[in-house]
Parts: C-alpha cells; sequence; structure tokens
C-alpha cells in the first residue's frame, strides 16, 4: 500500500501540474496530473486521492463540474479549486458543491504548500468524524436492544418463525397496495389538474 | 490506495457476513448445483444419460441429505445469536411498504441510471425489503418444503401415509419439480443480481471474505 499522501492536480496547463509536483514531491506527497476533467475522472476511477486541486477553466469538462463528480463519488476527499479570476459565481457554486477552497494564479511553492496542508488536515478531520460517527454506530448496532433473558430469547424466535407468514402476507399485498398507490396518485393529478387556479 | 482513503475504508467495512454463514452459503451453492444436475439426469434419464441411473439416485440422496445438514448450520446460526435479527419481519406495514416501493423503483429505474440503492446494508438490517420476504419465505417455507418432500420420495414405503396425507405420489414429485424450477431460476437471478454490486465481483468477494466494501457507500444493493 502507498502510503505517500497522495495529490491530483488537473489543469490544462502542464506548467501547473509540474509546479505542484515541483513544491510537493519534495515534501513526502505524491503528484499525478490530469490535462482535462475527462482524463481525471479516469484517473479517479484507478486511483483514490488523498487532495485534488482542479483548474477551474478547461477545454470540455470544467472545473466545477468535476468538483461535482469527486463529491458524488468521494465525498470525503476535499477539492480545491484553481482559478486565475475568482468570480462570485463560481465561488458561490463551488462552496454549494462543498470544495475546500479557491486558491488564485499565481501559485507561489508557499502557497501550494500551505493550501495543501490546509486541504490534508480538513481530509483528517473528515476522516476522524467519519470514524466517530461508525464506532458510534458501531456500538449502536452491537447491542440491539438484548435483556438476555428467556422471553427474549423466545420473542426472537417467535418473530424468527413468523417471518415467512408475514412475509407471505407482504407478498400478497403488495401489489394491490402498488395498485391503490398508483390509482391515488392517478386520482390526485386529475383533481389538480381539474381544479381551477 | 492512499493512506487517508486506506484509513477511511478500513472503518467503512462491515462485517456482514459471519463465519458460519459463509460457510453454508457456498457449502449450500454447490449441493444445489449438484442436486440441480442429479435432479436433470434423474428427471431426462431417457434422455441424459451422463451417470447411470442407480449411482444417480444415490448421489442425488447423499448430496440431499449434506445440504439438509448443511441447512442446520445456518439454522442454527441464526437460532442462538443475535443476527437472528436479520431474519425478523418489518411488522409496521407502512414503512415496509414505503421501503418496498423505494427498492422496487431502484431495482426497475434507479439502477440503470446508477443511482445508490434506498437500502443501506447495516449487519443487523442486510436486506432490502424485497430481499427480506423473498430470503425470509426461501429459507424457512421454500427449502424446508423442498426437504420434506425429497425425504417423503427417497424412502416411499416409511412416509406413505405423510405422502397419502398430501395427495399422493404425483402431487410430492409435482412440488419436489416445481420448486426445483423454482431454485433453478432463483440462482440465476442471484447470479445476476450479485454481480450489481460497485464492481461486478464486489458482492461475491464480500461472501468470501464477510465484509462489505466501503466503496459500496455509493450502491450498496446486493443479489
Amino acid at each position: 500500500m502507498n502510503t505517500k499522501p497522495q495529490v491530483l492536480v488537473i489543469d490544462d496547463d502542464v506548467i501547473v501540474g509540474r509546479s505542484f509536483d515541483r513544491v510537493l514531491s519534495g515534501k513526502g506527497y505524491e503528484v499525478s496530473t490530469a490535462l482535462s476533467g475527462e482524463e481525471a475522472m479516469d484517473t479517479l476511477r484507478e486511483n483514490d486521492f488523498d487532495v485534488v486541486f482542479t483548474d477551474i477553466k478547461m477545454p470540455g469538462m470544467d472545473g466545477l463540474e468535476v468538483a461535482e463528480r469527486i463529491k458524488a463519488r468521494c465525498p470525503w476527499t476535499p477539492v480545491v479549486v484553481i482559478t486565475g479570476y475568482g468570480t462570485a459565481d463560481n465561488e458561490a457554486r463551488a462552496s454549494v458543491l462543498g470544495v475546500s477552497g479557491f486558491v488564485r494564479k499565481p501559485l507561489t511553492p508557499e502557497i501550494i504548500e500551505s493550501v495543501t496542508l490546509k486541504a490534508m488536515h480538513e481530509a483528517d478531520v473528515i476522516v476522524h468524524a467519519a470514524e466517530a460517527m461508525q464506532k458510534a454506530d458501531s456500538e449502536a448496532e452491537e447491542q440491539p436492544d438484548n435483556d438476555g433473558g428467556i422471553g427474549f430469547a423466545a420473542k426472537n424466535v417467535g418473530l424468527f418463525f413468523a417471518a415467512p407468514i408475514v412475509a407471505l402476507g407482504y407478498v400478497i399485498a403488495l401489489p394491490l397496495v402498488g395498485f391503490y398507490m398508483f390509482a391515488r396518485l392517478g386520482y390526485q393529478a386529475y383533481t389538480q389538474r381539474s381544479t381551477p387556479e | 490506495m492512499s493512506a487517508i482513503y486506506a484509513a477511511q475504508r478500513e472503518q467503512n467495512d462491515l462485517y456482514i457476513n459471519p463465519l458460519p454463514v459463509r460457510i453454508w452459503h457456498w457449502a449450500n451453492a454447490l449441493g444445489f448445483v449438484l442436486l440441480i444436475l442429479t435432479g436433470l439426469q434423474l428427471r431426462y434419464a431417457d434422455l441424459l444419460n451422463v451417470i447411470p441411473f442407480e449411482m444417480t439416485v444415490k448421489m442425488h440422496n447423499w448430496v440431499g441429505f449434506s445440504v439438509i445438514a448443511n441447512y442446520f448450520i445456518w439454522l442454527g446460526f441464526y437460532l442462538f445469536s443475535d443476527r437472528i435479527k436479520v431474519y425478523h419481519p418489518e411488522l409496521n406495514a407502512r414503512r415496509f411498504f414505503i421501503r418496498a416501493f423505494r427498492q422496487i423503483r431502484y431495482y426497475g429505474y434507479g439502477i440503470f441510471k446508477g443511482e445508490p440503492s434506498p437500502h443501506l446494508v447495516r449487519p443487523y438490517d442486510k436486506f432490502n425489503p424485497m430481499q427480506s420476504i423473498t430470503y425470509q419465505i426461501v429459507m424457512l417455507l421454500v427449502i424446508p418444503a423442498q426437504f420434506a418432500t425429497g425425504i417423503m420420495m427417497w424412502d416411499i414405503k416409511r412416509f406413505e401415509d405423510w405422502i397419502a396425507l398430501l395427495g399422493g405420489i404425483r402431487v410430492v414429485d409435482t412440488i419436489h419439480v416445481l420448486i426445483f424450477i423454482f431454485f433453478v431460476s432463483f440462482i440465476l437471478v442471484h447470479a445476476y443480481m450479485g454481480a450489481l454490486g460497485h464492481t461486478p465481483s464486489a458482492h461475491f468477494k464480500e461472501m468470501f471474505t464477510g465484509y462489505e466494501e466501503a466503496g459500496r457507500k455509493q450502491d450498496r444493493q446486493r443479489g
């Protein structure tokens, strides 16, 4: 397993990817680059990244669309948008998508390093939050409402053997309920249409 | 795999299928395939003549008894562990129907649009509503019925009273064959649904390791 933090830089300008590589490779990161959103999505299908940087204006898929797709696939992966001209509209769209931040060109080694560290820290926070949630979830699941008594065991076994009978009831009722729901939806649509505004 | 993703994945992998369930599952799968093959040979002895009839009868009987013994691994595990909850019925009918129709919509439409399954798999709630009613009926009604009819036909003389009670050997045989046809279809659908995970092999892998992969956060449905 590769334990180096993985960074993906998506920019149609090769120089940007090289700059990230030059700055971050020496600091223990592994940098991959993609020249378009489409190439990035292919790379993301094969690999997992700890931080993704994406240019906003690219031919084909733009940076915001890339961010949207990444967030849909891996919501915990921080995405930082690189732009030459941040507009309020783009920033608003980006925050709705849950991107971690904007970084404006020109990029200096200090900016690249600090923004990467910030994004890594955010990813770490997300992982810890997920861990806490998972732990709470597992604890709740590991302790089903179990009093350990004979009555409880009898109830469990009773429900187990009653399950196929209940299930048969549901199987018979399912098409009837489905038909009723369709009829109700149709009736509602009909009344809505025939009611004057 | 990145360090953070690895940690995330480790945290999200869920232990869904304990060892006894996995042993039962694969032994059962093997047994069912053998029963289907020997059953076909028995039924169509005049058309197929791969194995001599006598030997096929013996094989069918032995595999049948092994499958019955294996069923008790499954039954014993669920009866004596808190995972029995997995097979409990949903007693809130409203909740069942809402969840069931959501699942039907997903199977009929959402799955083809790449939507995530509406059911979130958990160790004590591993089946979606449609799987839940299917497996409850299959495991606790259909399989025991197949065992019962099979045992009756194994020793017709000994079970003649039971056979008569059910309406004669033709009725028992018809039930056995109809359930056999059902299981052939079930296995095909089961394998197809099993290939619909976040990768085609994900659910199969899960049935070997017991763990549901974190990647299935995006697609938590199983066959």
